[in-house]
């Protein structure tokens, strides 16, 4: 399944994960020219603090946007063969894993460029693995839910974009207190910033990080699955 | 003898009327205003029946009669809402031409699709391919995206694909809507002489279909649905000659002129 969708994403165009490459890319080198000497002056290693903010949502605001269509997309398959329908949104997210593996060695990269070991990447595949459970939740509400109301997908896609600009990627607190207050009931936040702490600054974070970011995961799923079965029933009619 | 099906009592509703309220925006606005309502329309009403082993039964009735719907609930794509649906085994479903395909995929990309959804794994699939492409008699396409090929040419795939995963799922009950309006004489007759030996094994067959010649040879009974509910559930011959005075017709769809 993830390898038809794969395919099917890919279609006409030979070299067709750079597509989903350059997007990131271009993002970064852009907003890096803009604000490296004025928001990003203050920050240290900019570049890739910048980096790292830019591929986690990335691969959240994919994985989640893509899950909102997944059902409609497969809807003559859904309609006419039985089998455990969660596996549409496990493609993906495995999808998107797939396309993030290539973001973060590119990051690595990166990291070699500014002169930083790259020893700190160790660490990020036990984040990311908490990450992929905490979009895998969000996925299967979003999913769930766009079958009863079809503009989920818009609705997620300007939330997205608010988030885009709430959530510090490109730019630090600085004292802004009500945008720190905000960002505590932001999940993304707390993922973001555990990588960063761990893979850039090499510093150990407050334990309450990690244990607020397997919280939210677990908390997420939950919801997730119980919503999914909730609603699953009527899927098929629903198309 | 055991049943290999036993529908009992099977009840189920669509909700209907709700389609231009599903946004966000317009549940906001009924709740509002408090308009809020649910219309329910019973597709399938308290339907019953069952089948032994080796039967073959044929499903007739008017386009909007709840076949369909139907041959889903048994296949568990969709879920009643009252009664209960006991199979003694597995169940095999085929329905239509576009068995879930993608039109964007080419064929051996789609085979492989829909025999993953079957249950079959890589090695299955790839003892199973060119086996599959022989049948449906489209050797030299596999590289052909679905969107290029005909309704007739995708029901040859469909069947095809379906007859050989079903030798790994060994279903107990095959179910087939409208499977052969778009093939053509030859590769009817030809998944006919397969589903004969399938019956021999004691698989029990639902078939939907509007020609009723095909019934009418093939089947040992027939259910004549009509508005969500079995009018018949009798021998072919005692259903059919029911049905066709009734619609004043005859087999051959010629109208029984006065
Ligand atoms: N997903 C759905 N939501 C709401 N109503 C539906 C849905 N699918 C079918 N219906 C309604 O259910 C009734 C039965 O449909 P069904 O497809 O089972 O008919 P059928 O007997 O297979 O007809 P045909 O001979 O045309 O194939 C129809 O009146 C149809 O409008
Ligand atoms: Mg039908």
């Amino acid at each position: 399944m993830a390898i038809s969708d794969f395919k099917l994403r890919n279609e006409g165009t030979y070299l067709g994960f750079i597509w989903y490459l350059l997007n990131p890319i271009l993002l970064f080198i852009i907003l890096l020219l803009i604000f490296q000497d004025r928001l990003g002056s203050g920050i240290e290693s900019y570049g890739l603090y910048l980096l790292m903010g830019i591929i986690m949502f990335n691969f959240f605001q994919k994985t989640s946007l893509a899950s909102t269509k997944s059902i409609l997309n497969n809807a003559s398959i859904i309609k006419s063969i039985k089998f455990q329908r969660k596996s549409i949104i496990i493609s993906v997210v495995i999808q998107n894993i797939l396309e993030h593996i290539f973001e973060i060695i590119i990051f690595t990269f990166v990291m070699v460029l500014y002169n930083q070991s790259p020893l700190g990447m160790i660490f990020y595949p036990l984040i990311f693995i908490v990450f992929i459970v905490f979009t895998y939740g969000v996925s299967l509400i979003l999913a769930s839910l766009t079958m009863y109301f079809h503009d989920i997908h818009n609705m997620w896609n300007f939330l997205l974009k608010l988030l885009w600009f709430a959530t510090p990627i490109f730019y630090g607190f600085g004292g802004q207190t009500k945008l720190l207050i905000f960002n505590l009931i932001n999940p993304l936040y707390y993922f973001i910033k555990l990588s960063r702490d761990i893979v850039i600054y090499n510093t150990m974070p407050p334990p309450h990080t990690i244990f607020i970011t397997i919280g939210l995961a677990l908390i997420s799923l939950l919801i997730g699955i119980v919503v999914y079965d909730k609603l699953e029933k009527r899927f098929a009619e629903m198309l | 003898m055991i049943n290999n099906l036993i529908v009992e009592n099977v009840s189920k509703r669509f909700i209907v009327g709700s389609r231009s309220e599903k946004s966000v925006l317009s549940k906001l606005h009924f709740f509002i205003f408090r308009r809020e309502k649910k219309r329910y329309f019973w597709v399938l009403k308290n339907i019953s029946f069952s089948v032994k082993p080796g039967e073959m039964i044929g499903i007739i009735g008017k386009n909007g009669s709840g076949k369909s719907t139907l041959i889903r609930t048994i296949a568990g794509i969709y879920s009643q809402d009252k009664g209960t649906i006991k199979v003694n085994g597995n169940i095999a479903c085929l329905a239509g031409h576009n068995n879930g395909f993608k039109n964007r995929l080419t064929m051996k990309d789609n085979i492989h699709l829909v025999c993953s959804l079957y249950g079959l794994n890589p090695k299955d699939i790839g003892r199973y391919f060119t086996s599959i492409v022989e049948f449906s008699e489209l050797r030299g396409y596999e590289n052909t995206k679905l969107y290029k090929f005909s309704t007739g040419m995708m029901t040859r795939l469909s069947f095809s694909i379906m007859l050989h995963s079903i030798k790994k799922i060994n279903p107990k009950v095959l179910l087939l809507d409208e499977v052969f309006s778009a093939g053509d004489l030859q590769f009817k007759l030809k998944c006919l002489d397969i589903i004969k030996q399938l019956l021999k094994k004691n698989v029990s067959i639902l078939i939907v279909s509007h020609h009723l010649k095909t019934i009418s040879y093939h089947c040992s009974r027939a259910i004549l649905m009509d508005k969500g509910e079995i009018i018949k559930n009798d021998k072919t011959k005692k259903v059919l000659d029911w049905y066709l005075k009734k619609e004043k017709l005859t087999i051959d769809g010629k109208r029984i002129k006065k």
